[in-house]
């Protein structure tokens, strides 16, 4: 294809894409109609309908992929227990002495949420929960309080299990164990930062925390901590089926559910409502999630057909950027599509052409779901579209405007994070080419 | 009238929202199927007990899951969408928009549905079977995904008809009343 | 000019995709660019179970994959898998000249035609001991993931464990299992040393690639396009045997210089292990009936 043809066609998918997207057609639907449209500049003679059916059915017959109905089932069964309420009180008692304190149950709690939920809404929801009261009723700021959750929130895609770590892994053709395995040290790194900036937050701002409370007996502290071991029994759970040797890393979500089953059973959560709740719950989440992905597949080989997205990356290839600059300009193009829309269609909307860039640019794919994610993270805390501040601001009773800006810092503190994986990509690296060395 | 009645005599509407939840709950069968055979997979391996072909029946059920559901979460006002531009619209324009979405969606489901009954019909015609150690005719786990697909472009066509005759869509939810409505939904949406 | 597209699931520095590269080249050239083939490798339009079926119905008009995956549907595809039937490059070879009129019989029943094949590496055992005979394969916990491998784990005593290839190297790190039967190229590309030590060169059986075109597609073709195909094909199938071999040897020594104890069987255990073969090529002989028979009668003829 020559470069005027390759433009022209480009445009128009990319035009058809956009305006049924803004018109409010469904996001799955208008990938299916985006890849019939690129289908059309298939080579001649391809069966484009029978493509279709056929990716669909290899997209969704999958062993790995079946983890994520099992991930997002075990966050929709742990939201009808008392889990947040327990990891409060167990954290709470060993906070007094660092600055800022309390406030580090946010950024703490939701690195335990996300640690059993794939979902970053659904671990600021959780914590925020009981932390937003809590801290307000101890006369903690609010803003701090709202940002670092808004901030803290998306480790719930960092840290794994993440419904968007799986859902690039699909779309990139790439382990989901090692997208796993990638995230946790940069899920520490955003942690490290997280609570640094609180703690330079409260040296500054001492009139903004309440004094500490009373000391307790390290007696009381330790019973107070009991209330954390259902939640590590949990973790300990799935990581332990997977090191000993007992589960595959797709069998591990198995174990999550059957852990999360008992935790529900055990705190009397677990009716036969709560169970059908919970199962239709996930049930109807995977069917959305997979329409897109089935859509986004259909595009993909579409554009796979047509050749556009190597050309593409040939083309911008051309220009001789920078490694650095590339992803700089990526950066710059991902904080401006997140503002609008939301981390999953994000991933699945770009990967078809941004991919081949990528790697004709030399970088790893797995490096580069890591960079995504981290992507998806600062979506998650931009307005207008952004699905934490929506949590916060409906538990808050704030606007969203008031809950972004409070979540600023942090968004900055992701892009720092974005940063130093692009410096130093080996931190991301290090866990998967330990467990997987070639 | 009810503004969210249907066109359709009770008997029909009746008979197509319970084919639409009962090919939701289906598919929350075959979810918990998914859960079931892995752990069996996984818990099994130290007692010396395998499940032949174990990862076929997972992937088969993953995909059942999948499609059964669709017209479900479709009518619960679960498949996302972009609001950010349309809901600024009213009256009129709004119900114009509203056509235009489900007639487009009407058209894509019913051409995806129309080549999953034929990759279905193909496999049975091809005598086409599995690959792993049990070899299973593959007609039977794809029939999940093209009767999903099939009930969905039903459920589509359905709404076309619904909001062409004057009916206020039903999917998409009333705005949420409670602080816990919104984050349910929130939550929907998966991110 | 005629526009081709050609589905593997193999990534782009494999051998057999190299090789598909130089085909789709050769092509060009004989018909000066009047058929232009594109590989795209990796699974990146369709996945291995799906090229056939891809290929059949119009959907790609060339194809190449494992024939032994389509075993289920023809017992000749598995011919090439039945253990200990032919157990180096030469009498694979010769397996395939008296199978291939079967081979390409099926295929032509569904549509498509045999273009070439080329072997992969033959399959060895591997584990973390000692094995001098059968009996020491009793109780390993054994991949099993098609009905020859899990044949054996039955023969032999073995636990069949199912795990997908996704997921083989984490399985094999943490011990979910400590058998299995693979060749030197899997055991190299999964860095198999650092979880198990010995690898038994069986050479239990040599699998095969096959690349097909869509009759229908073929036939649309100029006679002399069809010609320069068929004879680029014919080019790629010496090249892709004579590549098997030379890879195969670099892959024991990879093996060997990372530590593995790579190791020919004792006559014990070939003797043990061709009474399972013979157990199991009376299964398929069951199964392929006299078509079958008259193959495997005519292979041992020679
Ligand atoms: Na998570
Ligand atoms: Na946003």
């Amino acid at each position: 294809m020559d470069n005027g043809l390759l433009i022209e066609v480009s445009g128009i998918i990319l035009g058809t894409l956009l305006l049924l997207l803004v018109g409010g057609v469904w996001i799955g639907v208008a990938l299916l109609v985006c890849g019939f449209i690129a289908m059309q500049f298939a080579p001649a003679g391809i069966q484009i309908g029978a493509a279709l059916a056929t990716n669909a059915w290899s997209g969704s017959a999958s062993w790995s992929l079946a983890a994520l109905p099992l991930f997002v089932w075990m966050g929709e069964i742990l939201y009808r227990t008392r889990l947040s309420d327990e990891m409060f009180r167990g954290l709470a008692p060993w906070l007094n002495w660092l600055p800022g304190r309390l406030v580090h149950v946010n950024v703490l709690g939701c690195g335990l949420f996300g640690a059993v939920s794939g979902s970053s809404a659904a671990t600021t929801a959780m914590v925020a929960k009981i932390t937003l009261p809590e801290l307000k009723k101890r006369g903690y700021d609010e803003m701090i309080s709202l940002g670092s959750l808004a901030g803290a929130g998306t480790l719930g895609f960092l840290v794994p299990p993440s419904i968007t770590m799986i859902v690039y892994a699909v779309a990139a053709n790439v382990s989901i164990i090692q997208m796993f395995l990638a995230g946790l040290i940069p899920a520490v790194i955003v942690m490290v930062l997280y609570i640094s900036a609180i703690v330079v937050w409260a040296l500054r701002n001492p009139d903004k925390c309440p004094p500490p409370e009373p000391k307790t007996s390290l007696a009381s502290k330790l019973k107070e901590t009991l209330n954390l071991i259902p939640l590590a029994l949990l973790i300990a759970t799935v990581f332990s089926a997977l090191l000993m040797g007992w589960a595959t890393a797709t069998e591990c979500a198995a174990w999550g559910v059957l852990g999360s089953l008992v935790i529900a059973a055990w705190q009397k959560a677990l009716t036969w409502k709560s169970f059908k709740d919970s199962v239709m719950g996930a049930t109807r989440m995977t069917a959305m999630i997979m329409l897109i992905l089935t859509g986004a597949g259909y595009m993909s080989i579409a554009m796979g057909y047509t050749g556009i997205p190597a050309a593409l990356a040939s083309w911008v290839d051309g220009f001789g950027l920078s490694p650095y600059a590339l992803i700089a300009v990526l950066t710059v193009m991902y904080i401006l599509l997140g503002c609008a829309i939301d981390g999953l269609s994000m991933i699945v909307l770009t990967t078809v052409v941004v991919l081949p860039m990528i790697q004709q640019a030399g970088f790893d794919l797995i490096w580069f779901g890591i960079f995504l994610v981290l992507m998806v993270e600062m979506a998650q805390i931009t307005p207008p579209v952004g699905f934490n501040l929506f949590v916060l601001q409906t538990m808050s009773g704030r606007d969203s405007l008031t809950v972004a800006r409070a979540a600023l810092p942090f968004f900055f503190l992701l892009v720092a994070t974005a940063a130093i994986i692009t410096v130093f990509p080996d931190i991301v690296m290090f866990l998967p080419r330990m467990a997987f060395p070639g | 009238m009810d503004p969210r009645h249907s066109i359709f005599p009770e008997w029909l509407r009746k008979s197509l929202d319970g084919l639409y939840l009962a090919s939701g709950y289906l598919a929350g069968v075959f979810l918990v199927a998914i859960f079931l055979i892995m752990l069996a997979l996984s818990a099994g391996r130290p007692l010396g007990i395998d499940v032949p072909a174990g990862d076929d029946f997972a992937a088969w059920c993953m995909a059942a899951t999948a499609f059964l559901a669709l017209a479900h979460t479709f009518r619960s006002a679960e498949l996302i969408r972009m609001g950010l531009v349309i809901d600024r619209f009213t009256g009129w324009r709004r119900r114009l928009i509203e056509i235009a979405c489900t007639a487009i969606g009407a058209t894509a489901v019913s051409y995806f549905a129309w080549y999953a009954v034929e990759m279905t019909w193909v496999s049975w015609r091809f005598n086409d079977v599995s690959m792993g150690v049990i070899a299973v005719p593959l007609w039977i786990p794809q029939l999940g995904m093209s009767v999903g697909l099939s009930v969905l472009a039903i459920s589509f066509v359905d709404e076309l008809l619904h909001v062409l005759f004057g009916g206020t869509p039903r999917y998409e939810k009333p705005p949420a009343n409670t602080a816990d409505e919104i984050i349910e939904r929130v939550m929907e949406s998966g991110v | 000019q005629t526009a081709w597209v050609l589905p593997s699931a193999y990534p782009p520095a494999n051998y057999h995709v190299e090789n598909l590269n130089q085909f789709a080249s050769d092509v060009d050239t004989a018909t000066n660019g009047e058929l232009k083939i594109t590989v795209h490798p990796n699974a990146s339009l369709f996945k291995a179970p799906e090229i056939k079926r891809a290929v059949q119905t119009g959907q790609a008009q060339a194809g190449e994959v494992l024939m032994s995956l389509h075993e289920n549907e023809n017992p000749i595809f598995g011919i090439d898998v039945i253990p200990f039937l032919a157990t180096s490059f030469e009498q694979s070879k010769k397996l395939w000249e008296v199978s291939k009129p079967a081979v390409e019989k099926a295929l032509d029943e569904q549509g498509l035609k045999l273009l070439y094949t080329t072997p992969w590496p033959p399959q060895g055992i591997y584990t973390k001991k000692d094995v001098n005979s059968v009996a020491d394969l009793e109780g390993l916990k054994w991949r099993a993931y098609n009905v020859g491998t899990s044949r054996i784990a039955e023969l032999v005593g073995a636990q069949p464990v199912t795990v997908q290839a996704a997921e083989l190297p984490q399985a094999l790190a943490t011990g979910v299992v400590d058998g299995l039967m693979t060749s030197s190229a899997t055991g190299v590309d999964s860095k198999i040393w650092e979880s198990l030590t010995h690898y038994y060169d069986t050479q239990a059986w040599i699998p095969k690639n096959v690349i097909f075109v869509n009759k229908d597609a073929f036939d649309a073709l100029d006679p002399a396009v069809q010609t320069a195909v068929t004879e680029a094909a014919a080019a790629a199938e010496t090249r892709g045997w004579a590549l098997a071999a030379e890879k195969t040897s670099a892959y024991m020594e990879t093996l060997k210089s990372n530590g593995m104890q790579v190791v020919t069987p004792s006559e014990e255990l070939k003797t043990g292990l061709s009474d399972v073969g013979a157990k199991l090529t009376e299964g398929w002989l069951a199964k392929a009936g006299d078509e079958g028979k008259a193959v495997v009668d005519a292979y041992n003829k020679m």
